[in-house]
């Protein structure tokens, strides 16, 4: 035990030594993730060889064998891998277009009566409307091509993105404009130095609420029509009765989609090293 | 007789003068003010002892207020009057407190004199001049902290003279030096998150200092800390002052905060709207003890007339 005076404030900090005891080991949280994850595929192994379902699920060896299968031999031209790229490809472009449009112009409508006043009603009519309400008008307008999805995602995208702009800057405590008036700081310092650096979190959270928004466009867009992409995979599987191929397209997107996500928030924590991090779901 | 204790208008509290060990004798001036409601408030203003302190009544006060008052209007019609003629007077280099209970409107007071609201009738006058608005040569620290969430202890304290286009080197010194001075040597590269709430207030105040503004003004800055942290800050605010001399106001709601740091102590009293209520000075040497006799008669005389008043 160490004991040293911070500021004359007493600080003492104490280094345990764990013992070691079979309930610390149960109770450890790896070992817990181990036990529940071997566990879940357990089940799902017995339900797929006792055909709990039916013949519609595969085991889990099938669907590993399917996806190693799925490394070499191409589908439409294209491997998994290409597959996967197709998919995040169209993510990553509209995701771009749409928060870099979609965040300036929430922090202006916020920080700003005149831009709120202008852009509010045309954003209030889009704002419920639900991003795949908008897949056959893509058709219509763009074709089945790339332009057709990337829209999507930037229809689905660009709310959330706007929306947490904005209330991050509008939750701000008005107080700290004092501080800033008060340290002799003029409306600009108050932006520069309050508002944008205090709506980053906030930001970010919209960044990653669009981001699982996108994989959700973009599947839906695949299944609709496409020749690539994960989403399109997925219906190859339902149309030849593979369940093996659709649960790993699905577990591959999902191991994708998180990637992603991890990718933001290291972002995040690049750029907010100030942030108490959680260990959020 | 003789005990710091409001003028007569207040109801002098008798018992006060019957315990052992009486203050010395305090010649009081006191001067009568008629508010708008007519009743007389009376202001004592201290003459001789100055030796005790070092702010001088001769010169013109540093900060006046006359007769402020202060309505806001919510939504429209609905209106809350908070503040109701309120005059008082701080002098160059005096500690001055304003003692008054939850809701009597010291917040908005002390807002004023920033220049961070506007009163609606009355003054607030800096220097011979009204005050139109916040500048640097106010700090001012807030009850609770307001400190920037993404600068460090170092970025925090050298806000004020980045705002004033101090160069960065320079910035640095000054903002090393109220770190110092705070005790938070060491704690530079730490996030405000990191900082326990006793820490966080030396930002604050380092934050105020490192403008160097010639009034500080502080809003209740220990009331969210735990008995043992406040009076070991106050401790430290009396050193710091100590160490640069600042006309300071100081907001609480704290008796003994009030007596441990103030030269004078002004009461608001009341309800909404809040009202000035006595003044005392104090005149015990610093650094001053909680179980003196002296003290604990003034803090005995000042309950007393609270209570008489709310
Ligand atoms: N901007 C405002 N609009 C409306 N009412 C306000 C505003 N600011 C303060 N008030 C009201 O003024 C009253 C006094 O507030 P103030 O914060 O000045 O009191 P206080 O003495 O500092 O209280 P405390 O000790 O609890 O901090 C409160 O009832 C509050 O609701
Ligand atoms: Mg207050």
């Amino acid at each position: 035990m160490t004991t040293g005076t911070i500021a004359n404030e007493i600080v003492k900090s104490v280094r345990e030594r764990k013992e070691f005891s079979l309930l610390a080991v149960i109770r450890n949280e790896y070992f817990l993730y181990l036990v529940s994850s071997v566990l879940f595929v357990l089940i799902w192994h017995w339900a797929a060889a006792e055909q709990v379902l039916g013949k519609s699920l595969a085991t889990p060896y099938a669907v590993a064998k399917e996806l190693a299968r799925l490394m070499t031999i191409k589908l439409a031209g294209l491997t998994l891998l290409g597959h996967i790229w197709a998919s995040t490809q169209r993510i990553l472009i509209g995701f771009v277009l749409a928060s870099v449009v979609a965040v300036p112009l929430g922090l202006f409508m916020a920080l700003n009566r005149t831009v709120n006043a202008i852009v509010k009603p045309v954003f209030d009519l889009f704002k419920p409307m639900p991003p795949i309400a908008w897949i056959s008008i893509a058709i219509l307008w763009f074709g089945i091509g790339e332009a057709s999805k990337v829209f999507i995602i930037v229809i689905g995208t660009f709310v959330p993105c706007l929306l947490n702009a904005y209330n991050g800057i509008r939750l701000i405590e008005p107080e700290l404009y004092d501080v800033v008036r008060s340290l002799g700081g003029n409306r600009k310092d108050e932006i520069l130095q309050v508002s944008f650096p205090a709506a980053f979190p906030a930001i970010f959270a919209g960044l990653q609420i669009s981001l699982s928004i996108a994989w959700t466009c973009v599947l839906a867009a695949e299944l609709v029509s496409a020749r690539s992409g994960l989403g399109w995979i997925i219906v190859q599987g339902m149309k030849l009765t593979k369940p093996e191929l659709v649960i790993g397209g699905m577990l591959i997107i999902a191991l994708v989609a998180w990637l992603t996500t991890l990718a933001v928030s290291g972002l995040e924590r690049l750029l907010c090293p100030w942030k108490r991090h959680i260990e959020g779901l | 007789m003789g005990a710091p204790r409001p003028a007569e208008g207040w109801g002098a509290p008798q018992t006060a003068d019957n315990l052992p060990g009486g203050l010395s004798g305090t010649p009081e001036a006191a001067r009568s003010r008629t508010t708008a409601a007519g009743t007389r408030v009376r202001m004592t203003q201290v003459e001789g002892k100055r030796a005790l302190m070092d702010n001088d009544t001769s010169k013109p006060p540093k900060i006046a207020c006359e007769k402020i008052c202060k309505t806001f209007i919510q939504k429209g019609t609905q209106q809350v009057h908070v503040l109701e003629d309120i005059s008082l007077e701080v002098f160059d280099n005096e500690f001055l407190v304003i003692l008054g209970p939850g809701q009597s409107g010291k917040s908005t007071l002390l807002r004023i004199i920033a220049g961070l609201e506007t009163p609606s009738t009355g003054r607030a006058i800096l220097d011979g001049r009204e005050v139109s608005g916040p500048g640097p040569d106010r700090g001012l620290v807030f009850q609770s902290y307001m400190l920037f969430a993404w600068r460090t202890v170092l970025g925090n304290v050298e806000m004020g003279p980045k705002l004033q286009g101090v160069g960065k080197k320079e910035r640095r010194e000054i903002a090393q030096h109220y770190i110092d001075l705070v005790g938070l040597k060491g704690f530079e590269k730490h996030y405000p998150h990191q900082l326990s709430g006793g820490m966080k207030q030396r930002v604050g105040i380092a934050r105020a200092y490192a403008n160097n503004p010639q009034v500080m003004l502080l809003d209740e800055p220990f009331g969210q800390l735990d008995a043992q942290t406040r009076l070991f800050m106050e401790k430290e605010t009396e050193r710091i002052w100590q160490a640069e001399k600042r006309t300071v106001i100081f907001v609480t709601n704290n008796i003994d905060e009030a007596i441990i740091l103030g030269d004078r102590i002004v009461t608001m009293v009341g309800k909404l709207p809040g009202r000035m209520g006595p003044a005392y000075p104090v005149d015990l040497e610093r650094p001053r003890e909680p179980t003196d006799m002296r003290f604990l008669k003034l803090r005995y005389a000042i309950t007393e007339a609270s209570e008489l008043v709310l």
